[in-house]
């Protein structure tokens, strides 16, 4: 079981896009995932076990933890390699 | 006909909770999804309001007693809570005219597309419930949900200018190109901002002014987390309401349980959402999609920045203390805490990360803000009772975002005046600033073709 972090600015409408775009990318990839939806300020106390963050926004903070911009899914631009990007991470 | 209106009634006195998952299931079935995605969609809908309903009773029942209590102790009015954000939006989507409001937003939008008079496709189509909030406040204020209509149509147009005017700021300092925020929250305090920045760029001293606080998160960025803000903050509300030990601990523990829950369970609104703001994103991106176009998008993109984060730790006591001088403020900031950045995020942009200016633009806009909701309290606790969220009919609620919105304010007035006094100086105000932004982005536009026109020549 892969455990992602999906963050945005209010935890409500961005990261629901993108969690739920993840969650069937992943379904269809056949690997098993928990995703963590929250407040960017909270990534740093849920960062145990994590294997990949992913954030709507820009961040420039480092946390230690494969890290992808999920921006793609809200803008529908370059999805396809945010996509690639994820799985090359999860596989 | 009698029978149509009777079933008509018997479906909209079925409450939010059950008419609105049969509304989406429906539309979601229209727009092509399956079957079972679009049952699931409309029964997240349903959980979304089932849950923000008991989360807001865990916090009027508890917190509302408190504030009380604290407000008689020290002789001040903060007894109404703000909702915030999380609070707001679900009451808004309940409203009768929220659903309308999604086709007309997107209507006023493809109509200003393609008479050319702004460049953001807007697929944001969560935030409508922005323009729906004002749409809402407007039906209850006049009775007329033409009127209301109305309202959501003005307010999205002017959020799609404020998207096309802050579009520069979004690529230049946020780095997001091909980007607009034509946002509610962010949007309307952005062109205060522009005028700050011009007056201080002409104060000697002041002007050279700029505090840097890249550190400033390592040392208090968990404070921020919002379930230690909303402990601490029960805390102190418990101590200040003179409660004993016990009392305090579990009024810190059951605001933390508010904050960290009520994002929890409006997000299943946002789910059930999902198929109408695809279908939605797909073809508005499918009809305009060339480079002259900005996409519109959440501001909640630019919550990630360090100044903005920074600033976001910073307003939280800010807002609290402003909320203490304002004169006759009766609420208490709440809600809208943890997300506090939605407020100044843009203005960030605008004075370059400059956090010195940052403070003086988000006082202006807390101050304003503030003074804003406790004059939309009565037609917002309207709109929270019509959505069935209050849990005695005794309790008032408010909201900074959207409740405090000068936009919202200035339509509400205009179409109904109940204060002549508040319309004149906020709309006098707010005009000037946004007349101000206007000049301001004619200016950067010009310097945007230079800059590219000296680029040419270099090559």
């Amino acid at each position: 079981m892969k455990k992602i972090i999906v963050a945005c600015g209010g935890a409500v409408a961005t990261s629901t896009v993108a969690a739920s775009a993840i969650k069937d990318l992943c379904k269809a990839n056949q690997i098993p995932v928990e995703i963590i939806q929250i407040l960017m300020s909270e990534i740093e106390s849920n960062l145990d076990g994590v294997d990949l963050i992913v954030t709507t926004m820009r961040i420039k903070k480092d946390f230690g933890k494969p890290y992808v911009n999920g921006m793609a899914f809200l803008s529908g631009v370059n999805k396809e390699t945010t996509e690639e990007q994820i799985l090359s991470y999860l596989k | 006909m009698e029978t149509i209106l009777y079933c008509v009634q018997y479906f909209v006195d079925l409450g939010a909770a059950v008419m609105l998952p049969i509304v989406i299931f429906i539309v979601a079935m229209c727009l092509g999804q399956s079957f079972g995605k679009a049952l699931k969609s409309g029964i997240s809908i349903g959980i979304g309001f089932i849950g923000i309903g008991l989360v807001i009773g865990l916090m009027l029942n508890n917190l509302a007693p408190a504030a009380k209590a604290m407000s008689a102790n020290f002789g001040i009015s903060m007894n109404i809570i703000d909702l915030g954000w999380p609070g707001s939006s679900p009451m808004t989507w309940a409203s009768s005219i929220a659903l309308v409001a999604i086709p007309v937003a997107i209507a006023v939008n493809i109509l200003m597309l393609v008479l050319k008079l702004t460049r953001v496709v807007n697929i944001d189509i969560w935030n409508i419930w922005h323009f729906a909030f004002t749409g809402a406040i407007i039906n209850i204020a006049t009775g007329s949900y033409t009127l209301g209509i109305l309202g959501v149509a003005l307010h999205a147009a002017y959020a799609y200018k404020i998207g096309d005017w802050f579009a520069p700021v979004t690529e230049k300092y946020f780095s997001l190109k091909g980007i607009a925020m034509p946002h509610g929250t962010t949007g309307w305090f952005a062109p205060i901002a522009v005028p700050v920045d011009l007056i201080l760029n002409r104060i000697p001293i002041i002007k050279d002014i700029n505090i840097n606080l890249e550190s400033f998160e390592k040392h208090f960025g968990s404070l921020g987390d919002p379930a230690i803000m909303g402990t601490i903050m029960g805390i102190i509300i418990g101590i200040l309401a003179g409660y004993d030990v016990r009392g305090v601990l579990t009024l810190g523990i059951q605001m933390a349980a508010v904050i960290i829950l009520m994002p929890q369970v409006v997000k299943h609104i946002m789910s059930g959402l999902l198929p109408v703001s695809e279908t939605a994103r797909t073809v508005l991106q499918k009809h305009f999609k060339n480079s002259t176009f900005y996409i519109g998008l959440d501001c909640a993109l630019l919550l990630g920045d360090p100044a903005v984060v920074a600033a976001s730790l910073l307003f939280i006591p800010i807002t609290i203390f402003i909320a203490a001088i304002v004169p006759g403020n009766q609420i208490l900031p709440f809600g809208d805490l943890p997300t506090i950045g939605f407020f100044i995020a843009m203005a960030v942009g605008v004075h370059g990360g400059n956090l010195f200016r940052t403070l003086i633009t988000g006082s202006i806009v807390m101050f304003m803000t503030i003074w804003i909701s406790n004059q939309m309290i009565g037609l917002h606790t309207v709109l929270a009772a019509n959505a069935g969220q209050l849990t005695s009919s005794v309790s008032q609620v408010a909201s900074l975002d959207q409740g405090g919105s000068p936009v919202t304010y200035i339509l509400t007035q205009i179409m109904n005046t109940t204060n002549v006094g508040g319309l004149a100086l906020i709309g006098i105000f707010y005009g000037a600033c946004v007349v101000c932004t206007y000049f301001w982005h004619k200016k950067q536009l010009t310097a945007m073709a230079q800059e590219a026109e000296l680029r040419l020549e270099n090559k």
